[in-house]
């Protein structure tokens, strides 16, 4: 009888439990056995692939600089431009390569600005790099998508515009970020017309990253923001009072004063800061009344911003807030107070016995 | 007893270990294809995003890097140095130098051109006081800087000293001799700023071991596999926990710990909870309890975020003496912030934190190794008494030794397939060759350090953190 005979006779006569734990064992030893092979070549690829991106990467980002600066692209390229451009094209018909080549192109295009911006965006187009651009819009999967437009944005494509906007209701965030993207980087100011009618909310890191671009253009006539600040989508006003904040939208005060009693308090707590940096003595008319019902944070904001808007008739009220349960109102009470009367802080400080406030009043006279 | 009910006792016994042991290894599956999915999830996400915006950004949030030092001044320069150079734009770094004996703070004050200033402390959480006091630097390069001096009280208390003085609405806590990659902090702030429908109160990063790594001034250039195979064992037990285990925990939104080496989070939540506990040594595991807890008591819709990358980089324990009194303390953590918070366990009110996470963590964490060492016991009475099915015995550890090194393979492959760190050639081979000896010589070391831990636990109450000695990353 052979090895495997009396193997196999051996695993029949075995108890079921054991002939599933042998069972799993083999087939735990194949699977690893499996696995160091595929392990080998996977690691073996990676390393070929990343040192044929690194040759490529030169090499493209090589022909892309002697094609910029080797002749007037916008009278008629030369033969090498043109060589070069072929060289692209036909290189952009594999995926691998073509995803190395946009990527030369976007790094370039973030150091540049100008004609050779231009001229990489017309580069772009003829080598035909638009067009699988275009294709990813068609994509069934969400990433591709979101690619393909932050693609089209990188390289200015307007065109796409129609492509683009079938997407600003995207079940995916991440979609509907890079659509605004699209908007506000090609559109400037103009773009941000998607907040009309925007029903999804914006996300912190991507209104921030709103701003930088818009930020970046020399052209800073702000549409009217009244809109938006009024909207019912309360990630639209956050924005909306972001951007009244940066580019001294004075004419919205009446707005930003009603905002103050908005439902929402991350709104309510924004509105105090800017309305105090647009140093509007209203606001005091408006929280002082209900101070101590509105949140800490608010308190806090509204004290921290209390020193643009401060007269002498506010000294009770600051008064008041030097014996405020919160550290940190106290201290800004007590900051106030040295400011607009001395005498009565001193007056406070000679007869304080809390240790906290001991160590406020030693921290502002060393101030 | 007669034999007939021994019989039917082992059988019992035996019934009971074989269901813990299929669940333990059924759960493996479970989140390694969860993780596989979230791993996956992750990088599309992160294919297309541009973190260069955030860092230049003026309106971007402020950010406290927090960072306890006791007696650290082999490289305190170096890491500091290190925590500066981060390319995020609004933040500052505070060094708590945690009564230190030895002369950290002099070096530091030499380094950075420290001058002693006037600082209004707003102590919500209580701490050990001020000793030399606050100083920050009168060279422009290092504005960003904060160093406390205060008397010694702990990592926790120094964490809470770092919130209390922190002006920044997000704060990163981590060890002061991990080392940050540039672009860390914008990788870690982004789940707080990306949420819309749900309150972000943390984020927690992979910590990944520096052990042989090239380090210049601070900075990470060149990621090498070391030599001793305790360390390699490390690596791969980093990539299993990592990459498989709390990737899927945060697919599920079930993560009870960030690493006390780096997390991030929103500083008013932390203080809200009382900052950190400073009578356990686990304190990176049970403020994010407590928190998580706060949270489903208060029936607010949050999230603890998880970011795979490999960001913060740290020096492991390269002898078996300073790895069992590491683990040791872990041990001695969890089972202190479990018993803190047992009421959360089973319960439904707590939703998934209740009825998944904690008992999770109670069944497969903590009793794990008792009941590893208890089934030895069992088993050598077994052989004792000359009943051993050497059959049985023999086809389950050679099973339980492949399910071992599969699944530190998938781990393997997880990294190959996302960030692909260790990539010079050869480097395949150790960690395949330490994946086969990892269950002989890591293992039983970390079985060893959890008994002891629960030894210290119940019988060692004095007992509080080991000696961690530092060789300095920069020398590696």
């Amino acid at each position: 009888m052979s090895i495997s005979q009396n193997v196999l006779q051996y695993f029949y006569q075995l108890p079921i439990l054991l002939q599933i734990v042998w069972l799993c064992s083999v087939g735990l030893t194949l699977l690893i056995i499996l696995f160091l092979f595929y392990l080998y070549y996977l690691r073996s690829y990676l390393r070929g692939e990343e040192s044929v991106l690194k040759e490529l990467f030169t090499q493209y980002e090589t022909n892309l600089i002697t094609y910029l600066y080797s002749g007037d692209i916008d009278v008629e390229i030369s033969s090498e431009q043109k060589k070069i451009s072929d060289k692209m094209k036909s290189c952009a018909k594999n995926t691998f390569k073509r995803n190395i080549l946009i990527s030369v192109l976007s790094k370039l295009k973030n150091d540049v600005s100008g004609e050779i911006a231009t001229a990489i965006n017309l580069l772009y187009i003829k080598t035909g790099l638009i067009n699988y651009s275009i294709n990813k819009l068609e994509s069934k999967k969400w990433e591709i998508i979101a690619l393909g437009i932050k693609e089209l944005t990188q390289f200015e494509v307007k065109t796409a515009y129609n492509e683009i906007n079938k997407y600003q209701n995207h079940p995916k965030h991440e979609v509907r970020n890079q659509v605004q993207l699209y908007y506000v980087s090609l559109f400037q100011f103009k773009g941000l017309e998607f907040l009309n009618n925007l029903k999804t909310p914006i996300s912190e890191w991507n209104q921030i990253q709103l701003l930088e671009i818009l930020q970046k253009f020399d052209d800073q006539e702000i549409t009217d923001i009244s809109p938006w600040l009024k909207s019912d989508n309360d990630s639209v006003v956050l924005f909306a009072l972001k951007l009244a904040k940066i580019y001294n939208q004075f004419q919205v005060i009446e707005i930003l004063l009603e905002l103050l009693n908005h439902i929402n308090k991350d709104i309510r707590i924004c509105a105090i800061e800017i309305l105090g940096y647009f140093h509007v003595k209203e606001i005091k008319e408006i929280i002082k009344p209900n101070f101590f019902d509105r949140s800490n944070e608010e308190q806090i904001s509204f004290f921290k911003i209390f020193e643009e808007v401060i007269d002498a008739e506010d000294e009770s009220f600051i008064i008041e807030n030097t014996s405020n349960a919160n550290f940190e109102i106290r201290f800004l009470a007590f900051k106030l107070l040295k400011m607009i009367d001395v005498n009565k802080w001193h007056a406070i400080k000679l007869n304080t016995t809390e240790i906290d406030n001991e160590r406020i009043f030693n921290y502002l006279e060393a101030m | 007893m007669d034999s007939s009910t021994i019989r039917i006792l082992l059988l019992i016994i035996h019934i009971l270990f074989f269901i813990y042991a299929f669940s333990v290894i059924m759960s493996y599956i479970i989140l390694a294809i969860i993780s596989a999915i979230e791993s996956n999830q992750y990088m599309k996400k992160n294919s297309f995003v541009d973190y260069d915006d955030i860092l230049s950004s003026t309106v971007s949030p402020s950010i406290s890097i927090i960072a306890p030092a006791y007696n650290e001044s082999l490289n305190i320069i170096e890491n500091v140095r290190s925590l500066l150079s981060s390319h995020y734009v609004n933040y500052d770094v505070i060094i708590v130098n945690d009564g230190s004996k030895d002369n950290s703070l002099d070096l530091l004050i030499k380094a950075y051109d420290l001058v002693k200033v006037n600082y209004l402390i707003n102590e919500q959480i209580p701490t050990q006081p001020l000793r030399a006091g606050v100083f920050k630097s009168t060279n422009p390069a290092f504005e960003k800087l904060i160093v406390v001096d205060k008397e010694n009280g702990g990592k926790a208390d120094a964490l809470n000293f770092g919130l209390n003085i922190s002006n920044s609405k997000y704060c990163a806590c981590i060890d002061v001799d991990c080392l940050l990659l540039e672009d860390s902090l914008q990788k870690m702030i982004k789940p707080f700023l990306e949420a819309t429908d749900e309150r972000v109160i943390a984020s927690g990063g992979v910590i990944r071991i520096a052990n042989a790594c090239t380090i210049k001034e601070g900075k990470l250039l060149d990621v090498n596999l070391p030599k001793k195979w305790i360390e390699i064992a490390q690596i791969l037990e980093y990539l299993r926990s990592f990459l498989l285990g709390r990737m899927a925990w945060s697919r599920l939104n079930g993560l009870l710990v960030i690493s006390g080496a780096f997390g991030m989070f929103e500083k008013k939540i932390a203080i809200e909870a009382g900052g950190y506990d400073t009578n356990t040594v686990g304190e990176d595991m049970e403020i994010i309890v407590r928190m998580r807890r706060r949270m489903e008591e208060k029936k607010v819709k949050y999230k603890v975020a998880y970011i795979p990358d490999p960001l913060c980089w740290t020096e492991a324990p390269d002898n078996y003496k300073i790895l069992i009194s590491q683990r040791n303390r872990w041990t001695r953590g969890t089972i202190e912030t479990l018993k803190t918070h047992r009421k959360i366990a089973f319960n439904p009110n707590y939703n998934l934190l209740g009825m998944l996470s904690f008992p999770y963590w109670f069944f497969y964490e903590r009793l794990a190794p008792i009941i590893e060492v208890v089934g030895m016991l069992y088993f050598i009475i077994l052989i004792a008494l000359d009943i051993v099915r050497w059959d049985y015995a023999f086809g389950f550890f050679l099973l339980a030794y492949l399910f071992s090194v599969a699944f530190t393979l998938v781990a393997i492959f997880s990294e190959e397939l996302t960030f692909h760190q260790y990539k010079k050639k050869g480097t395949g081979f150790k960690l395949i060759l330490v994946t086969l000896l990892e269950p002989f010589i890591l293992h039983p070391v970390i079985l060893y350090a959890a008994i002891k831990g629960n030894y210290d636990y119940y019988f060692n109450k004095k007992k509080k953190w080991g000696v961690m000695v530092r060789k300095g990353m920069a020398k590696t």
